[in-house]
């Protein structure tokens, strides 16, 4: 520690006790310091009223192109190897550095659809990964990152909705589309989960509560924090929803949201609300962790004793994206698809000379 | 002995005249987390302005079907100082709305209600004051929109529910809303609004269970003036009130595809 001469000392005279408390405190604090760790650790923000602050908008982009269940050739395998991270790296910047053309990508959800006539969505709607993501699925528990079987119900179920859509060559009515292609709700689980659009979530927080709202399709679950051993009991059996009934507490700087009061046997498990539809059953377990300035840790277990024979677990990091914005999502009200897809129905019906429907 | 008495009278009169005057003065509501008045919590109101804003009669509604459980109740007008002034070929669409309405009213194919009439729909609405905007979430449609409390942002696009820039002014909050499609109704009575439609509302909490809401409606093209509702807001008091759902797309797509089923 160097001492001060009086004339370098820079503030009035007389203060050159000061300079050299000043500068020997600064010192100290430095060999402090370098004794323990060198750069500053990120702290998790607060808010003013010193609750963990997860607010912003936050998208999921990062996350898409990652399978939802594993593919069996990794095995129990949760991260990608370095090779096989560069291949997916390299398409994530094919999609990115196309869409940003604004050329048709050939990459992704575009190569399935290459060679259709029409192209439903315009590529400059597309949202793709800024960062390439390790995981080799988002589901990651259980070890083979791959639903568990389903229960016998659950299986008959399946089976009788595949049967019944081989049935119908063609949608009936709005009945036949999915709830999301009805506009109608994508479910919890498939408003988190990649997609090609739309991934945006936003989170505000005001005290006792955390307002979680999706781009798709607009709705916000209104969460009331309650001290984790004086729960705010859930709605009656009776009263149920498609987004359920969710209650929140904190877990040091988790947030964990449990969600019940499901209406069940409507919307899928997976992405859009696609996938083995849920019963009413289902109970959400999803925990909120701020991990940097940019990221949250998304995690949430499913669990629904009638149609799985076990919990599983799906994570991915949630990031703030510079200039991600979230617009207002019309989906009922732009749905000109429903009509189209069913008159285009009954004119082919009526081309081939197709019965009416037994009644 | 007797003038101590006098003054006692005269003190405790005094104090009984002014005591309710201070008392209706100012209500001052209490501060929210962001230091402003807090008006938080779960809102309904308590009239028929979305039957219609004008005052009305009880009369039929669009389907006889229904008995009285469809029919329209009588109500006093919201509106502030008379009819609402639509330029002459204006109040002709509003006619043609009204005669079409079980089949055009937006309401009726569960479309958003846009802003003034999410607030007088008959379902409950919740507010938020956090530090990224205030929230208004709607039980109707899972409509919500964030109210912009920074600097005032143009709108991107138009929307069902428009562009909200906030700010307070005093204990009232004051939301500016432009960037609408034009394509939402006022009420179920057919009044409408273009894509030019601006509307600025006032938000004031008057006691511990209510709002007064007020609304000013302008739009050059549809009235020959701006013009202005009023309303009072209501709080849901139960214990337990929550928002639960209306997701009323099911309950709307009969309207909008029967045409398109399989016969």
């Amino acid at each position: 520690m160097k001492t001060l001469a009086k004339e370098n000392c820079p503030l009035l005279p007389g203060c050159k006790s000061v300079c050299v408390a000043v500068l020997c405190a600064v010192a100290a604090g430095a060999l402090f310091a370098q004794t323990k760790t060198p750069a500053k650790t990120w702290t998790s923000p607060k808010t003013a009223w010193g609750d963990p602050d997860l607010q912003g908008i936050w998208t999921s982009d990062n996350s898409f192109g990652v399978p939802f269940e594993r593919p069996r050739a990794y095995g129990n395998r949760k991260s990608l190897t370095d090779e096989e991270f560069a291949e997916r790296e390299k398409e994530n910047k094919l999609l990115a550095s196309s869409i940003e053309a604004g050329v048709t990508p050939k990459a992704g959800y575009w190569l399935q659809h290459e060679g259709v006539d029409y192209q439903p969505y315009s590529a400059s709607w597309s949202e793709f990964a800024h960062q390439t993501s390790r995981q080799t699925s988002l589901i990651v528990d259980p070890e083979d990152g791959r639903l568990p079987a389903l229960t016998p119900q659950g299986m008959m179920l399946r089976m009788a909705a595949i049967a019944a859509a081989r049935k119908k060559p063609r949608p009936e009515s709005w009945e036949d589309v999915n709830m999301f292609g009805r506009c109608i709700t994508r479910g919890v689980l498939g408003s988190m989960l990649p997609v090609m659009y739309g991934n945006g979530t936003d989170i505000l927080q005001s005290p006792g509560l955390v307002v979680i709202r999706y781009e798709m399709i607009h709705e916000a679950r209104i969460v009331p924090i309650d001290p984790h051993d004086h729960p705010h009991p859930h709605l009656p059996a009776g009263a149920r929803t498609y987004m359920g009934d969710p209650r929140g507490h904190w877990e040091g700087s988790t947030l964990v949201v449990e969600t019940t009061n499901f209406i069940g046997g409507r919307v899928g498990i997976g992405p859009d609300g696609a996938g083995v539809k849920y019963s009413e059953d289902l109970r959400l377990v999803e925990r909120f962790t701020r991990m940097s300035d940019l990221s949250i840790q998304y995690e949430v277990a499913v669990s629904d004793p009638k149609t799985f024979t076990a919990s599983w677990t799906v994570a991915f990091p949630i990031t703030e994206e510079p200039g991600y914005q979230i617009y207002e999502y019309a989906c009922h009200e732009g749905n000109y698809a429903m009509a189209d897809i069913l008159s285009g129905a009954r004119a082919e019906e009526t081309k081939e000379g197709v019965q009416p429907a037994a009644k | 002995m007797k003038v101590r008495c006098i003054s006692l009278i005269t003190g405790g009169a005094w104090l009984l005249f002014t005591l309710p005057a201070l008392h209706a003065q100012a209500y001052r509501a209490p501060r929210g987390a962001d230091g402003h008045a807090d008006l938080s919590g779960i809102w309904q109101p308590l009239n028929t302005a979305n039957w219609d804003l004008a005052d009305h009669s009880p009369q039929a509604g669009p389907m006889w079907q229904t008995g009285a459980i469809g029919a329209e109740p009588a109500g006093q007008s919201v509106v502030e100082g008379g009819a609402i002034p639509y330029l002459p070929a204006a109040l002709e669409e509003k006619k043609n709305n009204f005669a079409s309405r079980r089949t055009n009213d937006p309401e009726a194919k569960c479309y958003m209600p846009g802003i003034p009439r999410a607030n007088y729909m008959p379902y409950p609405f919740q507010i938020v004051q956090s530090p990224r905007g205030i929230l208004f979430v709607y039980e109707y449609a899972s409509a919500n929109r964030l109210i912009n409390m920074g600097k005032p942002v143009e709108p991107v696009s138009d929307t069902w529910m428009g562009t909200s820039n906030g700010h307070w002014e005093g204990d009232t909050l004051v939301i500016d809303v432009t960037g609408f499609n034009g394509l939402a109704w006022l009420d179920r009575a057919g009044d409408f609004a273009s894509d030019k439609l601006h509307v600025v509302e006032r938000f004031t909490r008057t006691d511990r269970d209510h709002l007064q809401y007020e609304a000013t409606i302008e739009d050059p093209s549809v009235f020959s003036r701006p013009w202005k509702i009023s309303m009072p807001l209501y709080r849901r008091v139960e214990k337990d009130a929550q928002l639960l759902e209306f997701k009323c797309v099911e309950f709307a797509e009969e309207l909008l595809y029967g045409e398109y089923k399989k016969k």
